[in-house]
């Protein structure tokens, strides 16, 4: 428990800094959501002069991206990926840091094993990672109840919000993993790269097909698109998740467990 | 020229890196062109015609998609995200990572001054830079003139190079600023990080709304971005100016912070 | 009882680093000392024996149990201070010791106290403002804030000046005198002299002796160099306890171990200009050492 609110202070700082900005992004963001309903509607008035098909085509996906729950995707795709980064540097962090600040031998040489070491940080990690969420979540209730004109499937709105947190949980254990695998001198170097060469992972999709990439890449896994028309995630990828998780939760706790922890 | 081929070598590794990822990029977002080939050029124009605010929510912005220069445009905001990343992090890791390794002391306590150091530092983060540019120069050419069916893509893309060189020069110049004048050079990755994401929601706040236009000055991404570039045919003389006097600004800072500065063991 | 059993313990990282085959016991009550030069391996034992690296073979048993399948229960009961300390930044001295406090189930905010009023430390200041020294007394708190059994110290005494080191070394006896058991390692022989009752001497990974304090004492060992106005002729120091002559014109140095009056005497029949009698260094006690038992592998290393 001390070491679990130990690291809660620590990260305590920048927690609430990650929570802020999300928020502010996504205020900033969907504040601009009235001027792009007019936007939205000019444009149609000005697409009856096309042909029926041209029409058709557009005014689909243009309705589907203008309205609330689209637009929201839209803004909402920016919000997970830096919330990905947030969830990867906490996971990575967590367990290099006593390494790498050389404070190891103090934590190490006290009553505790290394697997409660590892338990305290990985709720800590967590229970930042839901701080943000629910506070990015009001924000963004209510900023989106502020400027809706039509009434909106709130159920819909809070599966794609939730899903942020879904992503994050991957990166968290993703980073973990990293830590207790490789000695790690720079945090943000390793969790920013690995953030965005999954994120960039998406334009790769054309080349060995899309449907192969949704697997990779944790940024596919809770396609907005698809939670909107159906009001549900994907089973299959909820079951992938919760197995990575588990692998690569349980692979760090046996290796930071037998890992050699040297003098400075 | 010791302390320059040293900085060289410490960074050769990630540097493959990222000319690695300069090329997966290219390649494959160039691969999704033959996709989208076919949309035939009245939907251009009338893409064309959106209101910016659309375009930009609809992932085109103004780029004309149909010619494999316009396409390109769209993979260059992610190429020139990724040489911003690049730049920053060196920038902000040469000054950072002595006082975090604990060798700032071994450095400073050799016969050579402050301003060498930086300047050695500097120009092989320069190196890199150049490296990483000219390497996603040459991927890009092969990548556009593999679709490009008639237009000649050299000079459009040895533009946006140019551009993109710019914008690196930027975001080093602030990285090692941050880490030098900054109190805790530990933090310059993440301060340098969070102002290079804050630039780049803006940017893209800036497509979404007409109204924000005023601020473009404020985040380098807007400064030689793609539509801007092909459609002008040229850079902009106004951010080229703006650009230079940065980058021009920030190594000064730079330097008189490191020579001020009290190294912190 | 015996608080420490070592047994065989082995860990070697790749060929040739590490330690072999450290075979010795340490008695409840004892201060033991843990000597050998730069890199022969002490800290990597008591590493070991903190299981903050595992063996690759043998084993450690601490309070008779194994220190790797009961690490957390044994380590309630020890303290230890690094050599080298370096804690969490941005954390006020005050705090670090109450969240060390916390790992173990008593109150010890009195003791805290103590420790630091004994030590003159500021617990208001922040860890990152303190200078090496006063860090370095941080530890101390921290490793003796519980009342251990069983304190390691690691090369403890670098970075405190000797006013703070005989403060430190009477607090250690203290603790000794209520039953704590001591392993103090250190490259400094007079230290661990001033200390200890037993040493184990260690070196390039291998356990080289262990031995009393008493008997080390016995084969005391000064180092004598003297300036005369003449050339002292070579069967001059012709006598039992000499080692290591060397006469260079007016400078004559040697070793010398036994009764220190006698070799007095010998040196009120020169007429000297200057005269030092200094401790040995460490490496002239292994030579001595490795002499006696294996003479011609220490001269072709």
């Amino acid at each position: 428990m001390n070491i679990f609110l130990h690291e809660l202070k620590v990260y305590r700082k920048s927690t609430i800094v990650w929570t802020l900005s999300l928020a502010a992004v996504l205020v900033l963001f969907m504040s601009m959501f009235p001027g792009l309903t007019k936007d939205a509607a000019d444009f149609q008035k000005l697409l009856q002069g096309y042909p029926e098909p041209v029409r058709k085509a557009f005014g689909i996906s243009l309705e589907s991206i203008t309205s609330l729950l689209g637009f929201y995707s839209y803004v909402f795709s920016y919000i997970v990926l830096c919330g990905c980064i947030q969830a990867m540097n906490l996971g990575v962090s967590i367990l290099s840091k006593e390494a790498r600040e050389k404070t190891a031998d103090f934590l190490l040489t006290k009553p505790v094993t290394r697997s409660q070491v590892v338990s305290a940080k990985l709720l800590a990690a967590i229970s930042s990672l839901i701080m943000t969420n629910i506070i990015f979540l009001a924000a963004a209730a209510m900023t989106t109840l502020s400027v809706s004109q039509k009434p909106f499937d709130m159920g819909t709105f809070l599966m794609i919000s939730l899903s942020a947190f879904l992503v994050e949980c991957m990166f968290l254990a993703l980073g973990v993993l990293v830590a207790a695998v490789m000695s790690i001198k720079s945090v943000l170097p390793i969790s920013l790269g690995t953030v965005f060469a999954f994120y960039i992972l998406n334009m790769l999709g054309s080349v060995i097909g899309e449907k192969a990439v949704r697997y990779l890449t944790p940024f596919k896994y809770y396609d907005t698109a698809y939670i909107i028309r159906h009001a549900s995630y994907e089973p299959r990828f909820i079951f992938i998740e919760a197995l990575f998780i588990v692998i690569a939760v349980s692979a760090s706790y046996i290796i930071y467990s037998k890992k050699d922890i040297h003098a400075v | 020229m010791n302390l320059f081929f040293r900085e060289m070598k410490a960074a050769r590794k990630s540097l493959i890196l990222w000319c690695i990822g300069s090329f997966l990029m290219a390649a494959s977002g160039m691969a999704k062109f033959e996709g989208l080939d076919s949309t035939g050029e009245s939907l251009q124009q009338l893409v064309s015609t959106m209101p910016r605010s659309l375009q930009a929510v609809m992932g085109t912005g103004s780029l004309d998609l149909s010619t494999a220069v316009g396409y390109y445009g769209i993979l260059f905001t992610y190429l020139l995200l990724m040489a911003a990343i690049h730049s920053l992090m060196l920038g902000a890791g040469i000054i950072a990572k002595e006082e975090r390794g604990k060798t700032a002391e071994f450095l400073l306590s050799k016969p050579i001054s402050r301003s060498r150091i930086m300047t050695a530092k500097l120009a092989a983060a320069l190196v890199n830079v150049l490296i990483f540019n000219l390497v996603t120069f040459v991927f890009s050419v092969i990548s556009v003139a593999k679709f490009a069916k008639t237009e000649d893509s050299i000079s459009d893309l040895s533009l946006l190079m140019t551009g993109m060189f710019l914008v690196q020069l930027m975001f080093l110049a602030a990285g090692s600023g941050i880490a030098a004048s900054g109190k805790k050079p530990k933090r310059a990755v993440s301060m340098g990080t969070a102002l290079l994401l804050a630039a780049y929601i803006l940017s893209i706040a800036i497509d979404l709304s007409q109204k924000l236009e005023f601020l473009q000055y404020l985040t380098p991404f807007k400064y030689f971005e793609a539509k801007r570039v092909l459609i002008d045919g040229g850079l902009d003389p106004v951010f080229i100016l703006l650009s230079i006097g940065i980058v021009f600004i920030l190594t000064i800072v730079a330097y008189i912070s490191f020579n001020k500065r009290d190294i912190q063991v | 009882m015996n608080v420490i059993e070592l047994k065989n313990l082995t860990k070697m990282y790749g060929k040739s680093r590490g330690i072999r085959n450290i075979s010795f016991n340490v008695e409840e009550g004892e201060i033991f000392g843990f000597i050998g030069p730069n890199g022969a391996g002490k800290s990597t034992t008591i590493r070991t024996m903190l299981s903050l690296i595992y063996p690759t073979s043998g084993s450690a048993l601490i309070f008779g149990k194994d220190s790797v399948k009961f690490a957390p229960e044994i380590k309630r009961e020890i303290g230890y201070l690094p050599s080298e300390v370096f804690y969490y930044d941005n954390m006020k001295v005050k705090d670090l010791l109450k969240y060390s406090a916390s790992f173990y189930k008593k109150d010890c905010s009195h003791r805290i106290s103590q420790l630091s009023k004994m030590l003159d430390l500021d617990l208001n200041k922040k860890i990152d403002d303190l200078s090496f020294g006063n860090k370095k007394k941080v530890g101390i708190v921290q490793g003796l804030l519980h009342e251990p059994k069983l304190i390691i110290l690691d090369e403890p005494t670098s970075g405190l000046d000797p006013l703070m080191q005989q403060k430190f070394f009477d607090l250690l006896k203290e603790e000794n005198k209520k039953g704590t058991t001591i392993l103090f390692s250190s490259h400094i022989l007079s230290e661990v002299q001033k200390m200890c009752d037993r040493v184990a001497i260690i070196k390039e990974g291998e356990l080289v002796k262990v031995e009393k304090i008493s008997t080390l004492k016995e084969n005391n060992h000064k180092r004598f160099k003297l300036e005369t106005k003449m050339p002292v002729s070579q069967g001059f120091f012709q006598m039992d306890g000499v080692q290591n002559l060397e006469v260079k014109d007016q400078i004559t140095s040697f070793l010398y171990s036994g009764n220190i009056n006698s070799v007095l005497e010998k040196l009120t029949q020169l007429e000297l200009t200057n005269l030092w009698i200094e401790e040995p260094d460490l490496e002239e006690i292994f030579l001595h050492y490795y002499e006696k038992e294996n003479e011609d592998e220490y001269f072709s290393p």
